[in-house]
């Protein structure tokens, strides 16, 4: 663990976030933005993992805590994003977020 | 017992407005004619005493410099002779058409309204009355003009009346605004000046304690006193109809005839000329004031008893006639003698209601106002007959009837003043040729209406008395036309004519110059002669189309067309003006109102465009305001915070 500057996993962190980014940006695919969605979460669960392996046991720990809770909160975002896929494919036939365009003025 | 007046005057109204019935308007007129009659004696027993009662409203801190013990602004009664006496004049005539209405608006809709409004009216009337200071003054005041305004459009359904009405109420409203104006001029000016100082701290209050503020203890001649003078005159001339205001009281014979006796003609139009002589008492006019009143006084009676001379409506007649007397009460005021216009006021108020009633019974019996279509009344209605017979001698200034002891008193008034200022004479002219004008006017009337044998118009209802309650105020008014003026010569009733010494008791002029009585009746006889040899016996007098003096006719009956004046005034210049302003309002006003609304449009239309509703586009937009905020946070706020001199 050691051998690895903390450069390297923020460089790591960075790229998670702007591939999750790009991955909103671009998808109309809604399970694939949800996908993206989690990649970009990821990041910043694994940030919160570094530092508090850095910080070493005794300060550490609050940071796994926050980590392990982050990973329950992207499970139900996903359970609720899946419902909502669910719903509108039985609405609209299709989970492209580009046609569900109905919520504006 | 002033106190006890006012409650029952102020809450008879409110209790009469949950009832239906006049005879309980007729109760409390009745109650209020016998507390204004117990006033008048008690008053006449303590002459010239003064009862005042009043509290303070409310208290304004003065400033140490003008006004070291600030202003207080008192509402209460006071009973002093003038004061009394013009009590008495209201409640009884106030009663008495009261009493007259019962009969004569039998017919009609809406009693509960007309009964609500008379009593009002009257309640407002005595307030006004009896009010102790002129800020009081001017709230009842205003209170009557309404109640006139209302009684004016009591038949609200016929557009005249309803114009009629809004007409009294601009044009006594233009004559309160200069008025109210006047008040705040004097106070400015006694609130730094000597003996008004007090006057002024006090609240305008007319007594301090059981002495008059009387005028010579204010002193002071200058422009400003001159200025606030003569905007009394202008509310004085918006209520009395005096010229230039006058237009609206003939209009105002719209209402029905009772409320003409009673307000316009014996109690609210004399208010005017009962400011003029309070006026002229506590607040002093200087002597460029009293020429103006005289000038104003002797122009209008001699003006508006020109217009009476042609008119065919019997109402008419004597409202330009109320004009007419009207202008002699201001001439006697305007000559220094407030007194001697009390004197007439009180007079006209008897014999003026009384012509009133009489042309009302006649009305009411036939059913029209015009003089044109009556004619032989005299052997159906002997009682109105006699009643506007007497109500005409007094007018016309025959002795021994009221009229003349009072108008002689006016007449050698403004001969006296007119010996220290040559001024005043073209007025006395003018005064003396409308007593001619008057008895013709009124006797022509007269004799329209009552003599020949048969009414000129075959399709109306023959005539008929009214009933008792419109007969038993004729009988009473005329009693008092005949004697009300020798009743000053009493010493007891005379002493409501004098005022803390301030002016002299009527009786000691007029009558005892025989030669200007004498002028004046024979003018009086004179013109009932004429108005018998043209009119008399049912003839009716008709002006040759060619004669010269058509024109002269029509200009009269256009009243100098000065009613079209005001109406040209009123449409063109204020119409007008209303326009400029409404193209203001309209392109430049709600021009920029709106340019701030398209513009908003505009700026929400764009912001719209990017509204996709995609959620990438939304997602993108927070990236992109995060990445700004990177920008901002990084690289511009330490730009920011080195060149303000930061770490």
């Amino acid at each position: 663990m050691t051998d690895l500057s903390v450069a390297s996993f923020l460089f790591l962190s960075g790229a998670l976030l702007a591939i999750g980014l790009f991955g909103i940006l671009t998808r109309r695919n809604f399970i694939l933005l949800l996908i993206a969605v989690e990649i970009a979460m990821n990041a910043a669960i694994l940030n919160f993992v570094y530092f508090a392996a850095f910080a070493g046991t005794s300060q550490g720990l609050s940071g796994q805590a926050i980590a392990v809770v982050l990973v329950g909160l992207a499970a139900t975002e996903i359970a609720v994003g899946l419902a909502i896929v669910l719903a509108l494919n039985r609405q609209r036939g299709s989970i492209n977020v580009g046609e569900a365009t109905t919520l504006k003025l | 017992m002033a106190v006890s007046f006012g409650i029952v005057g102020l809450l008879g109204t409110r209790l009469k407005k949950l009832e239906y019935g006049g005879w309980i308007a007729v109760g409390f007129a009745a109650a209020a004619m016998i507390v204004g009659l117990l006033v008048a004696a008690a008053e006449m027993l303590s002459p010239g005493s003064y009862t005042d009662q009043s509290f303070t409203w409310l208290h304004l801190p003065g400033s140490p410099g003008t006004f070291p013990n600030g202003f207080s602004l008192v509402m209460g009664s006071l009973v002093d002779p003038i004061s009394a006496l013009m009590l008495l004049v209201v409640t009884v005539v106030g009663f008495l058409v009261m009493l007259y209405s019962i009969g004569y608006m039998h017919h009609d809709h809406g009693l509960p309204r007309y009964y609500a409004e008379l009593s009002l009216f009257l309640a407002a009337m005595t307030g006004l009355v009896i009010a102790d200071n002129l800020l009081e003054f001017f709230l009842f005041w205003e209170l009557v003009g309404v109640c006139s305004y209302f009684l004016i459009g009591f038949y609200y359904e016929k557009p005249s009346a309803a114009s009629a009405a809004k007409e009294a109420f601009l044009v006594t409203r233009i004559g309160d605004v200069l008025f109210l104006l006047g008040i705040f001029l004097y106070f400015t000016v006694y609130a730094t000046a000597g003996g008004g100082a007090g006057w002024a701290a006090s609240g305008f209050k007319f007594v301090s304690g059981s002495t008059p503020f009387l005028a010579g203890a204010m002193g002071g001649n200058t422009p400003l006193l001159t200025v606030a003078g003569l905007m009394m005159l202008a509310g004085a001339a918006g209520k009395s109809a005096q010229f230039p205001l006058h237009a609206w009281l003939p209009d105002a014979m719209e209402g029905p005839t009772t409320v003409s006796a009673l307000i316009h003609a014996a109690t609210m139009v004399a208010a005017g000329v009962y400011l003029l002589v309070i006026a002229s008492l506590f607040l002093g006019f200087t002597p460029d004031d009293r020429l103006a009143i005289v000038a104003v006084g002797g122009f209008t009676t001699f003006f508006a008893a020109t217009m009476a001379v042609v008119h065919p409506d019997i109402k008419r007649v004597i409202a330009y006639s109320t004009i007419s007397q009207l202008g002699y009460m201001v001439l006697g005021v305007g000559a220094g003698f407030a007194m001697v216009g009390m004197y007439h006021l009180f007079t006209h108020a008897f014999f003026k209601a009384l012509l009133f009633l009489a042309a009302g019974s006649v009305i009411h019996a036939v059913g029209t106002q015009d003089l044109f279509k009556m004619g032989g009344l005299r052997k159906p209605m002997r009682v109105t007959a006699i009643a506007f017979a007497v109500g005409a001698l007094s007018l016309s200034g025959i002795p021994p009837f009221a009229g003349f002891f009072s108008k002689d008193d006016v007449l050698s008034s403004v001969y006296t003043a007119a010996q220290s200022n040559p001024a005043y004479w073209p007025f006395l002219i003018l005064a003396y040729a409308t007593v001619f004008l008057t008895a013709y006017y009124i006797f022509r009337a007269w004799f329209l209406a009552f003599s020949g044998d048969k009414s000129r118009d075959p399709t109306l209802p023959a005539a008929h008395e009214g009933p008792w309650t419109m007969q038993v105020p004729l009988y009473v008014l005329s009693a008092l036309a005949i004697v009300a003026g020798v009743l000053p010569f009493t010493p007891s009733f005379g002493s409501l004519f004098s005022l803390g010494g301030a002016t002299s008791v009527p009786p000691t002029y007029g009558t005892t110059d025989l030669v200007l009585s004498s002028v004046s009746v024979g003018l009086g006889l004179g013109g009932i002669l004429l108005a018998r040899a043209l009119w008399g016996n049912g003839r009716v007098y008709v002006l040759a189309p060619d004669s010269a003096l058509q024109p002269m006719r029509t200009i009269l009956l256009e009243r100098y067309y000065i009613k079209a004046g005001y109406d040209w005034v009123g449409l063109r210049i204020v119409y007008g003006g209303s326009r400029v302003a409404d193209f203001f309002e309209r392109y430049v006003i709600d021009g920029t109102i709106h340019g701030f609304e398209r513009l908003g449009t505009k700026l929400s239309n764009g912001l719209r465009e990017g509204q996709t509703g995609l959620v990438s586009d939304y997602a993108s937009y927070v990236v992109a305001g995060v990445i700004g905020l990177l920008i901002l946070l990084l690289f511009v706020a330490p730009l920011i915070i080195a060149s303000l001199g930061g770490p």
